[in-house]
């Protein structure tokens, strides 16, 4: 009797989790093509903040009854991408993320081009800026809806608006009568890389070609280090979000450069926020040149093979083809659409925040959004670690670091 | 013939009470093995992620690329860590359970509660809560007490060795409470009558502790010990969160071989070359295992 129990108690264990597998394998996932009889059910995996998604909700939910759309938050969105991306069961049917990833996924051969769902006409109609961040080998794969780019961020209390410099040195010489004292004149994360390409783009130069060609150790990119140097030295020896931010919203730092991300939160801590444009370098007269990530709408490839889906995600994509969706953001979370007719709407024209941030943008570089980029940012910031922070010669540690690039974009392939 | 047969049953009856552990010793720990190796001899990356082949030994080949000066630098860095950490971990948790075993000791549970917290809390907040609470310059605990005594802050994460001290500090207050856990069984499993032999004797603590504890407890604590020894070893997220983190790097250059191989191999989105990589940590860590039962199965020999 007591072997019978434990035979069977074995042969349950072993069999169960196995027969669960099967029931799954014959049920699952399938798509229900049924004429159009019952509503279509599109999913949408992003990463966004409440109120943008909420935003987009609205306007998707105008699709009802037809199409029901589902936003669904997804943590560690990028690999989870690349492991169920042309998994009909498993992947969503589009995702809403920033163009730099993009060109992995139309690598891997999991995106479709937008051009297949909005006309060239319609797409005409965004910022060129924007559709050209989309762009990679020749095809749009990414629907813009808003951008975001760093801003000149200062406090009044301690930076008049009389006094708010408009070049680089005047920045410098602002710093250097302030910076004591547990305060400083300005912060900003100046060992990462994506807040210190701006310097360099200032300069003329860049972390990497459009080719996928490091340009670490090009002749502008190490002027633009040696003379962002100048500055780093007179900040904080942290260089990570949190020290940077606190420093501004506890009112220790006069200024900073910052995401728009950063507005809301310092204004909640009593700060009387200055918006400016990014001061001139004096030794290039360009401004400071952030990089620019632009949000939007990326179709999967598996899904736009259902016929039926197909024609589901045509009418998403362009039901956020006018200014609705780009005022609604722009009015919930400060985001800078990427419809061009949104800046001639009233609500959009006096909302500051945006319209420093379309102004910033026409300097702008979109990030890359080329594979080769993905190491590019860690071997960036490490040589950027090396200069500011561990006192390293210039000219040697940009060789280090684009030796590191290239082999590591070597390794890629 | 009876015997024979009733052999045979009792060895399926084994097989059959074993095989579900087996099957999720496999599924777990097995294939994830198996599904690697195959990995690394394939040209599976970004340009070929579905339609990946095999391509021979060609990722092992590049990986002795990454087996540079800096790799072993990150693996003699290592085993310092690995060494440094056990001897702290042993020590500290040895007297923190000698503590808790002191006959009549009040409120035993209580301290047995608190010291548990740290296990408790999630280790990426933990370390996070030490970055910012405690060694940030600007804003940590410990520059705000030097401010209080008149002296300079500083960068505790930016100097090599400082860093390395804070990320042992951090590392002890992650691990301390499971082998503090297994210390505490291991002294309470151990007969009283021993000690009250050894003090009517007249041992006192420490000729006791080296004499009796550590003899009595060695066996019970061995598994603990090896797998601690293989968790620090293999350790990533204390060294990374709190030196290495892209966005938050804190100009400290100190590197384990699986932070090493992070930025020199696996952000290149190449499976088949970063499996190589991995294989060959595994093996690394084998080898250690060989060599460290060889040793303690000579030592039980002596022993016997």
């Amino acid at each position: 009797m007591k072997r019978t129990f434990v035979a069977v108690v074995a042969a349950l264990m072993i069999t169960t989790p196995l027969s669960a597998c099967s029931g799954n394998a014959a049920n699952g996932g399938q798509p229900n093509i049924n004429g159009g009889s019952e509503p279509v059910k599109l999913t949408i995996w992003h990463d966004k903040e409440d109120a943008v998604v909420a935003a987009l909700q609205a306007e998707l939910d105008k699709l009802k009854p037809d199409i029901i759309v589902t936003l669904e938050k997804k943590n560690g969105l990028t690999e989870a991408l690349k492991m169920v991306g042309n998994d009909p069961k498993a992947a969503p049917d589009m995702y809403f993320f920033a163009h730099d990833k993009l060109g992995v996924y139309a690598e891997m051969g999991i995106l479709t081009p937008i051009t297949e769902f909005v006309s060239a006409e319609t797409l005409g109609g965004f910022l060129p800026m924007t559709t050209q961040a989309a762009m990679y080998k020749g095809e749009i794969y990414q629907l813009p809806i808003y951008f975001e780019t760093l801003l000149f961020m200062y406090n009044r209390a301690l930076m008049p608006d009389s006094s708010v410099p408009t070049t680089t040195e005047g920045l410098l010489a602002f710093m250097k009568d302030v910076t004591g004292g547990g305060q400083y004149g300005f912060v900003e994360q100046h060992s990462t890389a994506y807040y210190s390409a701006g310097w360099i783009h200032g300069f003329g130069g860049e972390i990497i070609s459009n080719d996928g060609v490091p340009q670490l150790n090009g002749d502008k990119t190490v002027a633009a280090l040696e003379y962002h140097l100048k500055f780093a030295r007179l900040m904080t020896g942290e260089s990570e979000y949190a020290t940077v931010n606190t420093l501004f919203k506890e009112g220790k730092a006069a200024a900073t450069i910052g995401g728009p991300w950063l507005v809301p939160t310092a204004r909640e801590a009593g700060i009387d926020l200055g918006l400016a444009k990014m001061p001139v370098i004096n030794e290039t007269g360009l401004p400071i040149a952030p990089y620019s990530g632009v949000q939007g709408l990326h179709v999967l490839k598996v899904s736009a093979g259902n016929p039926e889906k197909n024609t589901a995600i045509k009418k998403v994509l362009n039901q956020l083809c006018n200014t609705d969706i780009g005022a609604a953001m722009a009015s919930a979370s400060g985001c800078a659409p990427a419809f061009t007719a949104c800046y001639e709407l009233e609500s959009v024209k006096t909302d500051d925040m945006v319209m420093m941030m379309s102004e910033v943008a026409e300097n702008a570089v979109p990030m890359p959004n080329i594979p080769e980029m993905d190491v590019m940012w860690n071997v960036a910031s490490n040589m950027l670690v090396d200069i500011n922070m561990r006192k390293a010669d210039v000219r040697a540690s940009a060789d280090k670091a684009q030796k590191q690039a290239e082999d590591l974009i070597k390794s890629m392939k | 013939m009876k015997n024979g047969k009733r052999k045979y049953h009792n060895t399926l009856r084994s097989w059959l009470c074993l095989s579900p552990s087996l099957v999720i010793i496999g599924l777990i720990v097995v294939f994830p093995i198996v599904y690697t190796a195959y990995i690394s001899l394939t040209n599976m990356n970004v340009y070929h992620w579905f339609n990946f082949e095999i391509i021979g030994l060609d990722n092992y080949a590049k990986a002795l690329t990454v087996f540079d000066g800096g790799f072993l630098q990150a693996l003699a860095l290592t085993v310092l860590w690995t060494a440094v950490n056990m001897v702290f971990q042993l020590v500290i948790a040895f007297f923190m359970a000698s503590l808790l075993n002191i006959q009549k000791l009040r409120f035993r549970r209580v301290y047995k509660t608190v010291l548990m917290f740290p296990w408790a809390m999630p280790g990426y907040v933990s370390i996070l809560l030490w970055k910012n609470g405690m060694f940030n310059s600007q804003f940590g605990l410990l520059n705000q007490w030097l401010g209080k005594i008149g002296l300079d802050p500083v960068r505790w994460l930016a100097n090599d060795a400082v860093a390395f001290a804070a990320c042992l500090v951090v590392n002890l207050w992650l691990a301390l409470p499971f082998m503090i856990m297994i210390m505490d069984g291991a002294m309470q499993s151990v007969d009283r009558a021993y000690y009250e032999s050894a003090l009517l004797d007249g041992a006192g603590w420490f000729r006791r502790s080296v004499s009796l504890t550590i003899p009595a407890i060695r066996p019970i604590i061995a598994p603990a010990v090896v797998i601690t020894l293989f968790t620090t070893f293999k350790q990533f997220d204390v060294i990374y969160l709190l030196t290495q983190q892209v966005g938050a790097k804190t100009g400290a250059n100190i590197h384990t071989v699986l932070t090493y191989a992070y930025e020199n191999a696996f952000v290149t989105s190449n499976y088949g070359y970063s499996s190589a990589i991995s294989m060959c940590i595994f093996i690394l860590l084998i080898a250690f295992t060989l060599i460290y039962n060889a040793k303690g199965g000579k030592r039980r020999v002596e022993n016997d």
